[in-house]
């Protein structure tokens, strides 16, 4: 047959297919499909997916989900001789919800067709959701539904690293549709912490239950169910045990050095602190406290705006996590930095001598005296012992040799080896990434140029340096593991709700500088750290008399202009180093405060004190019951 | 001008008033999708930007006629390359909706390349066709052809846009067919394939094999018209809204702006994809049939525009435009009444939508073309 004809009856037969549907459609089940639009109604209900839950690295659960009950509107669910207003005014006479707050939430919303649920109010009371399942017949067009709320265990601990939620702002709505995620208004989201960094991870997906509805808005059958999938479980490096000892602990401590601070005026008031525990050989962090902190439950269902102002404009700043987000100038802790740098440029060597004649170094040419910490000369030591004593005039001559010899720049060089000035990539959100000053800096931001004196200030951790307490205990890591430290890691890993692993966080290497560094290098810091603990002219030896185990350190005491920052960071132990734990006061006044600190963080490490002392115990309920009288 | 009148002559006014017709049925369903009745800001927006497109692709046609059909099978290599080029662009800088990458910015206009790529192909195969037909019944004349049409195929496939792609796949067959190809060879290798096709998802959906080349929600896409209940809250929810649509009209309809499905909002895309739900409802079966009617007699008048035409080139290109816009009708008013995938390709001169509007003109504009240039002995 011709082909043209052959496409002509191709044609025809096509068309007849559509009309012969339309047809049987319209005609033959027209009076079906008409009741179905004017009567009965299909509608698409909300079934929401619980929040990932939170375990440390025993299994202990830390964050957990409770129920709670989410009101919705289906709007094509409301007869059509009942308006919205209508039946909003009537639920808010019926119970405790305010008909503004409905209508508000009801206009907000952003929905494209009326088959799409409405979030009216969330976390209804027991009383509300009784009298909304009595009303039903009044109340048409109202769906509750289960949905969860965050269940802290531990509502006032691990609260910076948890970090909180909130309901998911315009912006975020944008950015995370825009990724690729099904999100909607009224969601609640991670803001801070570990909530935010992994939330794509423990958010979950949203199910739906496809029903037919009747006029009255009452459920006739279910269509169709897309079961939710609940986010994942985060599984972490931290040990709560060990991390619930060292807060109360940090808080005891924290406490005292504030009443003290008040009874004696001469006393720097401390405003905040914080410890790290790390795992050298991992990375792992395995206890973080920073303090002042917050209740999580606060933010559980919402916060209200006036607690949250309570928060933002408290001037101890609680919602800030000190280990990440607080870079201060390091003081003596970075005279490893410089240390090493002498080493390897200067050929400095552990027996190197030196000598302190009467605390006080001139830079030669110039008129402006730098001082030691002790205000008599300290006579002759060599290298190790320079380290051990913290002496400033020794470390002044090697920032100021380095600068004769090679420039500003070399310092600098060797901070930024130790990772210093960026980020360590630790896996919380708004890490800081401090600040290593060169040349090119001070020139763009106080339009000076670099001065013998900068390099000089720099050398005992002075002057524009700012670090942060996670970056320390980077630092420190380094120098324990001759050279290697693994990137800070605080999720070990991340199961499904079946328990399957899905993602597996391997050690990372952040710093390595075995090869460019000579081992010798380490050896004699580590020496020097030792001695610092160890030897009886050690900075921090009185606070770690007959410690059973070897511990090697560093102290350091930043001058800020106000009180001092006080820190310590060190390692144990000192044969085959595990840990490496970093302790900040900020504006505690002297290393003297921190160091006793690390020293019962080792012992609650190594088991030498039992975690759950009863004095301890006591101490921590009578602080909650003074809290909760305030 | 008197070359004008000249060619007027030849003019089939069935096609410019079938034409007219549909584009006015258009204006009227859409401004009722829009919800122009609830004084919707922004819906009068969408009637001047489909005015403006209209407009556009009159003047398309008036000037498409001074130049003779034949100046594209010229330009044949020129007019592939350049389609070549734009695809492969538009995969790179191309921005898009929902996953895919199907609109080129070129100043103001949010250009998709892809629906100016169908006319491109049909110009571009007709010639090739056309200068292969002594042998388009042996495999080495199917050749070059399938060649050609795989490449812009595949590239579309690549910007995510499925159902452009099977818009291609239908042309490059139809006109395959009408050129001459060997009809046991097509049926076998296409045949085959669609068995396969068949083949392959069966066993994912059984037996959780992997899926090559689409996306679980494309397939999904593709089959949930089979059973709509498998994603109820997706696709499937479109398609039993769009069944309840168009049934609930009944024979008479519910009239116009009183369709509920439609003013409710249970419609998706009712503008665009699903404007014919929203016919349905708000004009019944008489109101579909006139429409499925009215494209019927278009195509048929396509039909017999080709059989006129002065040589085989014009031969194609009419019945590629045909196949073009039968597989829009079938697809998209398949798709609304739950016979077909649900693939998002809009209905000719109706469906909101600029671009598909020009192209739609612009195909009009080479039909009456060939139309007018029927009789060679008139030059």
């Amino acid at each position: 047959m011709d082909r043209h004809k052959i496409l002509r009856i191709v044609i025809l037969l096509i068309f007849i297919i559509l009309l012969s549907r339309a047809a049987y459609l319209q005609v033959v089940r027209g009076n079906y499909y008409y009741e179905l639009s004017e009567g009965n109604r299909i509608s698409v209900r909300p079934i929401n997916a619980p929040r990932g839950r939170i375990y440390d690295r025993r299994g202990e659960i830390i964050v957990s989900n409770r129920l709670a009950y989410n009101l919705y509107l289906m709007q094509n669910e409301i007869p059509p001789e009942k308006t919205t207003e209508e039946i909003l005014t009537e639920l808010s006479n019926l119970s405790s919800l305010t008909k503004s707050r409905l209508l508000s939430n009801f206009h907000s919303a952003e929905v494209n067709t009326a088959a799409e649920p409405i979030l009216l109010a969330r976390h209804l009371s027991k009383e509300d959701v009784v009298i909304i399942a009595e009303n039903k017949d009044i109340l048409s067009g109202l769906v509750v539904k289960e949905s969860s709320l965050r269940d802290y265990i531990y509502p006032e601990q691990l609260v910076h690293t948890t970090g909180y939620i909130g309901e998911i702002n315009e912006e975020e709505l944008i950015s995370f549709t825009e990724a690729g995620y099904n999100y909607r208004g009224g969601d609640f989201v991670g803001k801070t912490g570990l909530e935010k960094e992994y939330e794509f991870y423990l958010k979950g997906k949203r199910g739906a239950e496809q029903v037919e509805v009747n006029s009255r808005g009452e459920k006739i059958k279910t269509i169709g169910i897309k079961k939710p999938e609940p986010g994942n479980d985060l599984i972490l490096n931290i040990d709560f045990s060990l991390q619930s000892a060292v807060e109360k602990l940090v808080e005891k401590k924290y406490q005292k050095l504030r009443n003290l601070a008040e009874e004696n005026e001469e006393r720097a008031m401390p405003t905040g602190i914080s410890a790290l525990v790390m795992d050298i050989d991992s990375g792992g962090i395995i206890s973080s406290v920073s303090l002042p902190d917050y209740n999580l439950n606060l933010f559980a269902r919402g916060i209200s705006s006036s607690d949250y102002h309570k928060l933002i404009n408290n001037p101890l700043k609680p919602l800030i996590n000190r280990n990440t987000m607080t870079a201060v100038p390091p003081g003596s802790i970075f005279k490893l930095v410089t240390g090493t740098a002498a080493m390897e440029e200067l050929g400095v060597r552990a027996n190197t001598s030196f000598y302190d004649s009467n605390g006080t170094f001139y830079i030669p040419g110039w008129s402006r005296p730098f001082r030691n910490w002790n205000p008599i000369g300290e006579g002759k030591m060599d290298f190790v012992k320079a380290i051990a004593r913290s002496n400033n005039i020794v470390f002044y001559e090697l920032g100021y040799e380095l600068y004769k010899e090679y420039g500003g720049e070399m310092l600098t060089e060797y901070a930024e080896k130790y990772g210093l000035g960026s980020k360590t990539g630790i896996d919380l959100p708004a890490e800081k990434k401090g600040l290593v000053p060169d040349e090119e800096w001070k020139q763009k931001h106080l339009n000076q140029s670099w001065y013998p004196g900068d390099s000089v200030n720099l050398s005992i951790g002075q002057g524009s340096l700012l670090t942060t307490p996670v970056q320390i205990v980077s630092l420190i890591s380094a120098i324990a593991a001759d050279g290697l430290a693994y990137k800070p890691q605080i999720v070990k890993k991340i199961k499904n709700s079946e328990g399957e692993v899905i993602k597996s966080f391997k050690p990372q290497i952040n710093i390595d500088l075995r090869d460019e560094i000579d081992s010798r290098v380490f050896e004699a810091l580590k020496q020097g750290m030792y001695d610092v603990v160890n030897k009886n002219y050690g900075t921090a030896s009185r606070h770690f008399n007959d410690f059973p185990l070897s511990v090697a350190g560093k102290t350091g005491t930043a001058q800020t202009g106000g009180a001092n920052h006080a820190w310590f960071g060190g390692f144990a132990p000192y044969e085959d180093p595990q840990i490496a734990v970093v302790v900040f006061i900020e504006n505690g006044g002297s290393s003297a405060y921190s160091v006793p600190i690390a020293r019962e963080i080792m012992e609650l490490y190594f088991g030498f004190k039992n975690r759950n002392n009863l004095q301890d115990k006591l101490y921590y309920y009578q602080r909650k019951i003074i809290n909760q009288n305030d | 001008m008197n070359w004008n009148k000249k060619f007027l002559r030849y003019l089939n006014f069935n096609v410019p008033l079938a034409v007219v017709l549909l584009i006015i049925i258009g204006f009227i369903s859409i401004s009722s999708a829009v919800e122009i009745n609830h004084m919707n800001n922004g819906a009068l927006r969408f009637l001047q930007k489909q005015a403006v497109s209209v407009v556009l692709g009159l003047l398309v046609i008036f000037i498409l006629q001074a130049f003779d059909y034949r100046i594209f099978k010229e330009y044949a290599a020129v007019i592939y390359a350049v389609m070549l080029v734009m695809l492969t662009a538009t995969i790179f800088f191309g921005r898009g909706v929902s996953g895919g990458a199907h609109w080129i910015s070129i100043g103001a206009f949010n250009l998709q390349t892809s629906e100016l790529s169908k006319i491109m192909l049909i110009l571009v195969l007709a010639a090739v066709i056309d200068n292969n037909s002594d042998d388009m019944g042996y495999l080495k004349g199917m050749f070059l052809p399938s060649i050609i049409a795989f490449i812009p195929f595949a590239l579309v496939i690549l910007q995510n846009d499925l159902g452009t792609a099977l818009v291609l796949f239908f042309i490059y067959l139809v006109m395959l067919f009408a050129g001459g190809g060997n009809f046991k060879y097509m049926a076998a290798v296409f045949g085959g394939g669609f068995l396969l096709v068949v083949l392959v998802i069966t066993a994912h959906v059984t037996l959780k094999t992997p899926l090559p080349f689409l996306k679980e929600y494309q397939l999904n896409r593709l089959i949930v018209f089979i059973n709509p209940n498998i994603d109820p809250h997706g696709s499937g929810y479109n398609i039993i809204q769009s069944k309840i649509a168009l049934g609930s009209g009944r024979i008479f309809g519910k009239g116009l702006f009183a369709g509920t499905q439609n003013q409710l909002n249970f419609l998706p895309e009712k503008h665009t994809d699903f404007i014919f739900s929203v016919i349905g409802e708000e004009f019944g079966f008489i109101g579909s049939a006139i429409v499925i009617l009215l494209f019927l007699y278009l195509l048929w008048q396509f039909l017999n525009i080709a059989e006129n035409a002065r040589d085989r080139y014009g031969y194609l290109i009419v019945v590629g435009v045909m196949a073009m816009f039968l597989f829009h009708i079938l697809e998209n008013i398949g798709m609304t009444m739950g016979i077909m995938p649900i693939t998002g390709i809009p209905l000719p001169f109706i469906s909101y939508g600029g671009t598909f509007m020009l192209t739609s003109l612009t195909a009009v504009a080479i039909v009456i073309n060939v139309n007018l240039r029927k009789n060679k002995l008139m030059f």
